[in-house]
């Protein structure tokens, strides 16, 4: 009869524990000393370690400079914190203070008018901006979120150690390049290591930048009004470039079953001579690679195409993410929350994060002791002119159908002038900026 | 009159509460979903009636097939396959064919415990082109670039996920099976045994005949998971490369969460209420054939 | 002569019978186990290790994935949660699903298969797709963001399946058995404690197993029906270490191991428990 009892203890302890802690859940008491308290929707993968510290100490910054206001933190990251900013938008229940993205991550919502147009503040701000981080947001030129960081989605990173083994320079052409893979091959290396097992990757980190160079930004604008079509040699001709790439075996083997972090691996182990990604990898290169490796990685952009009437030796930029607030607000509480969303992407913020290796989007001198890597991003930046990144500019939507065509067309199942075709028409009939 | 008053309030206590919660968490939401399925909505602003219009779009929608019929092979590994093989696991084990069945029982329901994104982990750290088994394989095959071409392929990708929908859930099977089996009377048994019936007679004579009601009971609850089934192959594949693995309730919850199409994701969703109704009344029909013949 | 090649035949056929099982019992169990020593061991290593060679056993202890993950991930805390929802959700959803299995089962009501039917239905909804409603629903009610809030939902999703079980056993028991109570002058609610409660230990222990896992390893309602981190569950903060631009292996298979470790402790432990429950069950004629 022991089973019994223990079940029934077991019983017990679960109904009331369930209950008191149920029943322990109260309503925080109003504060009536002229504390303002904001609720905020905060995207912070809270396993990472150094964002995670490097964060706290921003929060506390913020508090000890603004006794006044508090900050509560709801921390979700990923398709989490995405799923949960719908299902509070479409019941009303935003929180004071939510992260957002420029583009059309979160295009609904902004779009909304659920979320406040932070132009008056940025208006009377004093801190300088890069001109790419006030880029509009909205229709009418409106900017709800104020990026903490502009960000190129193409860099192609190259490990000079093995290219001296190798007896390779960095490529001037495409041509070039691709002579190269068989050597690289040989010798038991891969070529340039990407994953795009997601099918985001290949689209922000490389084809973003190629249609810079082979339409420019001008063009892009045309073809998202309908101007200009995606089945122009202006689209096809960078996806040719990606056919070629693949077809040549230049990739990763396996590109497009692997997860999105095992290039990064293959390029700190030394198993790869380049390796396209974002700027963002230069927080994860700085951590993983040794003060040995840093000094043989250099920051590129891939080499020069046969025709570049867009851009050329262009990468793609867009404007970071960043704190926005919702439309609810007035008065003493929306300055506070302009209060905390300045701080995070301004001077103050900045400062403190920069400590992380990340490049602010406001202009401050980069801190003396930076690390290696960050100056080399910082350099790279500088100097390399960049494109629209297509999928900050075009529906997330119809970036279901260009991923996976990309997917197809590297399988062989669909031509370049195919995945034109078929991504113009899905845009025609249903894009938001066509109609 | 007093018995039956009694009757009835007992059966009000017995069953009452649970109709309640149950009424109270799910009516709202199905209603909700039903009546979005008829609209264009993104969640935001003014939802716009458009009658069928949802649901002949995703019937139109390349994606929505391939997702469907990879549901559809769900569907058939988990009836044909993870029936069959948790009932040949629990008769091992009920009739004592294995040293150590407390051990295997053990090993058989393990795989359930863990979550699907635990497995789904451990499934790319295995498969992926930097797992264990590639790495394995490019040393044995002295190819460096050798990676698993079946991911890549439109017809098979989905092979590998069905491979582990069977590894993951067939332990469920199990148990029900025994748990049903341990209710056979043990002297119809011996008293086969000791009339010289060979297993397999054993097996289809005496103890499947019991079993018929018990399959019915599993072939829905597999139906009715498998057309659900999303969080492992979310995280393992997210339904890539290029739809490939796609499944019906990923399209669901992209269309919805990603997209912002709300009312067309809950069209979606109630499709998948329907066709499973559809296939748990075929199954029933069979069912009830089969119940007239042997029962 | 007849019946010796028949015990012959028979104990060959044994022998084959024995030869298939353990085969099979044996790749399945290595299927099974393999990934899972593999994740073990491994979880020993530190993140550049695991990186630079995925089967190396480990060369040193590295322990600190395990004390770092549960003081970053806040796994303390989470599996605190985890623990009072799965535990109040599974004896909450158990006792419920049983009674109206009782109520289905044997009371010969009408409505009963409309209820019945009604609840099988639930089955077939993905949790998904109920969410956005579901949270709408919650914040009216104001139970979003509370313990309560949470358990709700994972005992209205659990019943579908529970209430299924429950009935199809009962619906077996004899009626003689209930007669029996019924002329000794039992009410109905004393026939449910003291006959079909007992009977239905087998069934029981099943629901008990499933509804245990499902609510261990349920995710989605926990994040979007609740802000406050003190609130979430293990498989949440499990996901934090498995996405995103950081990474670091070690800490998501120390995560990894320690979301797993309890759900195989609880089947080990109460497995015996259940197996008794089986025996005491058994209905002898």
């Amino acid at each position: 009869m022991l089973h019994k009892r223990f079940l029934m203890v077991f019983a017990i302890v679960a109904l009331v524990g369930g209950f008191v802690f149920a029943g322990g859940q109260s309503e925080q008491p109003a504060e009536d000393d002229g504390v303002i308290t904001l609720q905020v929707q905060h995207y912070l993968d809270l396993a990472d370690n150094v964002s995670a510290s490097n964060f706290q100490e921003l929060v506390d910054a913020f508090h000890a400079a603004n006794p006044d206001i508090r900050l509560e933190f709801d921390y979700l990251f990923n398709e989490p914190y995405h799923n949960k900013l719908q299902s509070s938008a479409i019941a009303g229940q935003l929180a004071d203070v939510m992260f957002l993205w420029p583009g059309k991550r979160t295009g609904e919502v902004t779009g909304s008018g659920a979320i406040k147009d932070l132009r008056p503040w940025i208006e009377q701000m004093d801190a300088e901006f890069a001109p790419a981080a006030l880029a509009p947001q909205g229709a009418n030129g409106e900017i709800y979120e104020l990026p903490e960081q502009v960000t190129a989605t193409h860099v192609m990173f190259s490990n000079d150690r093995l290219m001296d083994e190798l007896g390779l320079e960095f490529p001037q052409t495409l041509e070039e390049l691709i002579a190269q893979g068989e050597v690289i091959r040989e010798a038991g290396y891969i070529p340039i290591a990407m994953d795009n097992g997601d099918g985001w990757q290949m689209q922000s980190c490389l084809l973003s930048a190629l249609v810079a160079r082979t339409g420019g930004r001008e063009w892009l604008d045309a073809a998202r009004v309908g101007d200009a079509s995606f089945s122009d040699p202006e689209f096809v001709n960078a996806l040719r470039v990606i056919k070629a790439l693949y077809d040549n075996e230049m990739f990763s083997p396996g590109i497009n079953q692997a997860a999105y972090g095992q290039a990064l691996t293959d390029f700190v182990t030394e198993n790869a001579v380049y390796f396209i990604d974002g700027g963002w990898r230069t927080a994860n290169l700085t951590g993983e690679m040794t003060d040995d490796q840093y000094d043989y990685v250099s920051y590129h952009v891939f080499p020069a195409l046969p025709q570049e009437p867009g851009i050329p030796d262009s990468t793609a930029v867009v404007a970071g993410t960043g704190f926005g607030m919702n439309a609810d607000l007035e008065g003493a509480e929306a300055d506070a929350a302009w209060e905390w969303i300045y701080f995070f992407a301004g001077p103050e913020g900045s400062a403190i994060k920069a400590e992380q290796g990340w490049l602010p989007a406001v202009q401050i001198p980069l801190p003396e002791d930076s690390p290696v890597l960050t100056v080399k991003l910082a350099d790279f930046l500088g100097s390399t002119p960049g494109g629209y990144v297509i999928d900050a500019v075009m529906d997330a939507e119809g970036m279901g159908v260009l991923h996976p065509l990309l997917q197809e067309m590297m399988f062989g199942n669909v031509t370049p002038q195919e995945v034109g075709d078929r991504y113009e028409a899905w845009v025609a009939a249903n894009d938001s900026s066509r109609s | 009159m007093t018995a039956s008053r009694e009757k009835k309030i007992a059966y009000g206590m017995l069953v009452g509460p649970s109709v309640l919660i149950y009424a109270s968490i799910i009516i709202f939401p199905i209603v909700f979903s039903l009546v979005a399925g008829f609209t264009e909505w993104s969640g935001l602003g003014v939802p716009e009636f458009v009658g069928l219009k949802n649901y002949t779009r995703m019937l139109s929608d390349p994606v929505f097939r391939l997702g469907l019929r990879n549901n559809l092979l769900i569907v058939a590994i988990s009836v044909f396959g993870q029936i069959p093989f948790g009932f040949a696991l629990a008769y091992i084990i009920y009739r004592r064919m294995v040293r150590g069945h407390d051990f295997f029982e053990t090993m058989i329901f393990l795989p359930i415990t863990i979550s699907a994104i635990v497995v789904a982990k451990l499934w790319n750290q295995i498969f992926s082109p930097a797992g264990l088994f590639t790495q394995l394989m490019r040393i044995i095959r002295d190819d460096p670039r050798f990676v698993l071409s079946v991911f890549e392929d439109r017809t098979f990708a989905i092979v590998p996920i069905l491979f582990v929908i069977l590894w993951m859930y067939t332990g469920i099977y199990m148990v029900i099976f025994l748990a049903n089996l341990q209710r056979i009377d043990p002297g119809v048994i011996e008293a086969a045994v000791i009339d010289g019936a060979r297993e397999h007679q054993i097996l289809f004579r005496v103890v499947l005949p019991q079993m018929v009601n018990i399959v019915f009971t599993t072939a829905v609850f597999a139906i009715a998971g498998s057309l659900k089934s999303f969080d492992l192959i979310f995280a393992m594949t997210g339904g890539g490369p290029a739809h490939y693995t796609e499944v019906i309730a990923i399209y669901m919850y992209l269309n919805t969460f990603k997209y912002y199409n709300y009312g067309f994701g809950s069209a979606v969703s109630m499709m998948i209420v329907f066709l499973s109704l559809g296939l748990i009344t075929a199954v029933q029909s069979v069912f009830r054939r089969l119940e007239a013949r042997y029962v | 002569m007849s019946k010796m090649t028949l015990g012959i035949s028979r104990s060959r056929d044994v022998l084959a019978w024995r030869i298939f099982a353990s085969v099979f019992m044996v790749f399945f169990t290595f299927l099974t186990l393999a990934p899972l020593i593999w994740l073990l061991y491994s979880s020993f290593k530190p993140h550049p290790a695991i990186i630079r060679n995925v089967f190396a056993l480990p060369t040193q202890l590295f322990v600190e994935n395990y004390t770092k993950a549960w003081r970053l991930g806040n796994l303390g805390l989470y599996t605190i949660n985890s623990v009072v929802y799965t535990a109040s959700a599974t004896v909450i959803t158990v006792f419920l699903a049983l009674g109206a299995g009782y109520g289905f089962g044997k009371f010969g009501y009408r409505i009963s298969g409309y209820l019945y039917t009604f609840f099988i239905m639930g089955l077939l909804v993905t949790a998904h797709s109920v969410l956005v409603p579901l949270f709408i629903l919650e914040t009216r009610l104001s139970i979003d963001d509370t313990r309560f809030g949470v358990i709700l939902p994972y005992v209205a999703f659990g019943l579908p399946f529970m209430v299924y079980l429950a009935t199809s056993f009962i619906r077996g028991i004899p009626d003689s058995l209930e007669e029996v109570a019924r002329i000794d002058g039992a009410g109905y609610l004393k026939i449910f404690w003291h006959v079909i409660r007992p009977i239905s230990a087998p069934v029981v222990a099943t629901m008990t197993i499933f509804s245990f896992v499902n609510n261990w390893n349920e995710f989605v309602f926990v994040f979007v029906l609740t802000s406050k981190q003190s609130l979430r569950s293990l498989p949440v903060g499990v996901n934090a270490f498995a996405g995103g631009m950081s990474r670091d292996y070690g800490l998501l298979f120390a995560a990894l191991v320690i979301a797993t470790l309890p759900m195989i402790l609880f089947y080990v432990f109460f497995h015996e428990q259940l197996k008794r429950g089986f025996a005491a069950g058994a209905i002898k004629e």
